[in-house]
């Protein structure tokens, strides 16, 4: 597989020092991730606070040094500055200097990550427009929006025509309309074999846009598969029992999921046209029904899930009734459960 | 690429130096000094060797020697900037250390394909120039007045840019160190500042050699007096050079030099290792 971002057992282990004479506490951010992102996908990091995110973000920019592992962009040892040439990255809680105009600013990064002055002369406009910030060149950033910051924290990310995207939270503080905007900027450059790793809060958001998601709790990753397969969950459930051989390896091949237990047979269907064309089936073969139930998985139900399940295992803020668990959708990889992320 | 980029970060930090109006500060503080011999002081030459001085219009009395009275002047200037001057250019300087490394900058840095050595190099030099420039525009302005004014051009003043960018650069180590540990703008200032305030006690050598009763305190006297920057010792060379005297010993220099060395391959070593 041709892939734009590798990691191998990737760890980040902070020492917090306690004062005085205590040994210092070890906190494993990031605890042995193995993950592998197809070049030219769409691929969503997602986990709650403190799920190591932002550290594993980090790790691949060479901001923060590996405690153990390696990763690697394009097969080049993310360490190597020259491996980040390919990489266009836009930091969550950025601080662009207030001094620089709008074309100051692209102008300075795009200089660093190795755009000749000509090029640069041709590109800034084009980007400016293209992110909607044509006419505000010469403008001190001090006195743009959050909004516009972030349009233009874009626009450096891809002012060097990078084949990697990495984003952390890119459309934080857009309105609804430039959510859009950036969306359809984002796909159109994914079309074009460009690879986006979004690091975001909003579920919906990495829902909409990225083909493959990663979730990530207490620093390990607990769930990872595309996004269709991982919310196949939303439409129709059948249950029934005695189901033929034959019958059941037809509806198989119609559902979108199939879970066995107790002898009875989960379908889950996409549409109500395939949940009534299966029932009309099973009840041809007179298999008794357990129950039709519709249902609605999304992304964040799957988000949810995960984590609650990740931390019933992990033993840390477990809750009285865990929710009920669907059988793993097809196509998603569901992870060993951790240890605890914490060491002393 | 690679000098594209450095150009870039020498650039950033000379563009941060004007927006925090660090250059405007020293540049006007060198601007009013000029400005002072350019206007205020007047000298008449006669013959090339006796002299009027007046200031502000009154007259201050016959100067027996023109030369001696330049090489005053001069010897003030170049006091005023390696004391004065030198302590503006590091309360100035301070600053542009730890910004680079405020959270939400510096990634952004980091993820671009420039090694982190180039990096912090690309701001000390940044730093390093400006003050450079200051100094130049200062010491040049000075001596172009004074020429002009008395037809002497005596070329020993022009020591005071070298010295004086010298002993910057070393304390300019300094505070890069002091900034990628502590990221701390008063903290980079004070340490920088202290050498300067500790280096004329410790030159005393000869005289704490008479007072320190065992040999032990006077070794680490010693140690420390050659372990520090010797700003007392070299500005006391450019003062004696600028008299037409020798500059003396060189030691003062490259044990200074080793000293900023020794301090900014460790800020380097430091800021290649940490986490962001």
């Amino acid at each position: 597989m041709d892939v734009s971002i590798e990691t191998e057992n990737l760890t980040k282990i902070f020492r917090v020092r306690r004062f005085p004479y205590l040994a210092p506490r070890e906190i494993a951010a990031v605890d042995r991730i193995s993950l592998a992102v197809p070049r030219g996908t769409s691929f969503g990091l997602l986990g709650p606070n403190g799920a190591g995110k932002t550290t594993f973000v980090k790790m691949l920019l060479s901001a923060v040094h590996p405690t153990a592992g390696i990763a690697r962009i394009f097969g080049r040892d993310a360490r190597i500055p020259e491996a980040r040439r390919a990489v266009g990255y836009l930091p969550e809680n950025h601080r662009f200097p207030t001094y620089f105009t709008g074309y100051g600013m692209l102008d300075f990064y795009a200089a660093l990550s190795g755009v000749p002055a000509s090029e640069r002369r041709r590109r800034i406009p084009e980007m400016l427009e293209r992110v909607g910030l044509a006419g505000w060149d010469a403008m001190r950033i001090g006195k743009y929006s959050k909004g516009m910051l972030q349009r233009l924290g874009l626009a450096q990310a891809m002012l060097h025509t990078p084949d990697l995207l990495i984003l952390d939270e890119p459309s934080d503080g857009v309105d609804p309309v430039g959510r859009r905007h950036i969306r359809e900027i984002l796909s159109e450059l994914e079309q074009r074999g460009t690879t986006i790793f979004l690091n975001s809060h909003l579920l919906v958001e990495v829902e909409l846009f990225c083909r493959e998601v990663a979730i990530l709790h207490r620093g390990r990753v607990a769930l990872t598969g595309e996004v269709k397969a991982l919310t196949a969950g939303k439409g129709y459930r059948l249950t029934a029992s005695d189901v033929p051989d034959r019958l059941r390896e037809t509806l198989t091949a119609r559902a979108s999921a199939v879970a066995a237990k107790n002898g009875h047979v989960d379908f889950q269907f996409p549409d109500r046209d395939e949940a009534n064309s299966a029932l009309d089936l099973l009840r041809a073969e007179r298999c008794p029904i357990e129950s039709l139930t519709q249902t609605t998985s999304t992304l964040e139900d799957v988000f949810v899930r995960t984590v609650e399940a990740h931390r019933a295992a992990t033993g840390v803020g477990q809750t009285a009734h865990e929710p009920a668990l669907p059988a793993p959708p097809a196509g998603s990889v569901v992870r060993d459960l951790p240890e605890a992320g914490a060491k002393s | 690429m690679n000098a594209r980029a450095t150009l870039a970060l020498l650039a950033d930090t000379f563009r941060e130096a004007l927006a925090r109006k660090i250059f405007w500060g020293l540049f006007g503080l060198s601007a009013l000094l000029i400005a002072f011999f350019l206007f205020v002081m007047k000298i008449d030459v006669v013959a090339g060797a006796t002299a009027t001085v007046s200031l502000f219009g009154r007259n201050a009395g016959p100067v027996a020697d023109v030369h001696r009275l330049i090489q005053g002047v001069y010897g003030f200037v170049a006091v005023f900037l390696y004391t004065w001057g030198m302590f503006l250019a590091v309360f100035a300087s301070a600053g542009l250390i730890p910004s680079l490394l405020e959270p939400g900058r510096i990634e952004l840095l980091l993820s671009k394909p420039v090694s982190r050595i180039r990096i912090l190099l690309g701001r000390y030099l940044g730093n390093l120039l400006v003050v450079g420039a200051n100094t130049i525009f200062l010491v040049l302005g000075v001596w172009t007045i004074f020429g002009w004014k008395t037809g002497l051009w005596p070329v020993s003043f022009l020591i005071a840019i070298p010295t004086t960018v010298f002993i910057f650069s070393v304390l300019l180590a300094v505070v890069a160190l002091v900034g990628v540990l502590w990221e701390s703008t008063a903290l980079a200032v004070m340490v920088p500042v202290a050498l300067m305030i500790v280096s004329p006690i410790l030159a005393q050598e000869k005289i704490a050699r008479k007072l320190l009763s065992s040999e032990w305190s006077r070794n680490l006297w010693k140690a420390l007096y050659l372990s520090t920057p010797r700003v007392f010792d070299v500005g006391f060379s450019t003062l004696a050079t600028i008299r037409d005297r020798s500059f003396g010993s060189l030691e003062p220099l490259w044990t200074s030099a080793a000293f900023g060395l020794v301090m900014l391959t460790t800020a380097l070593i430091v800021f290649a290792r940490r986490d962001f």
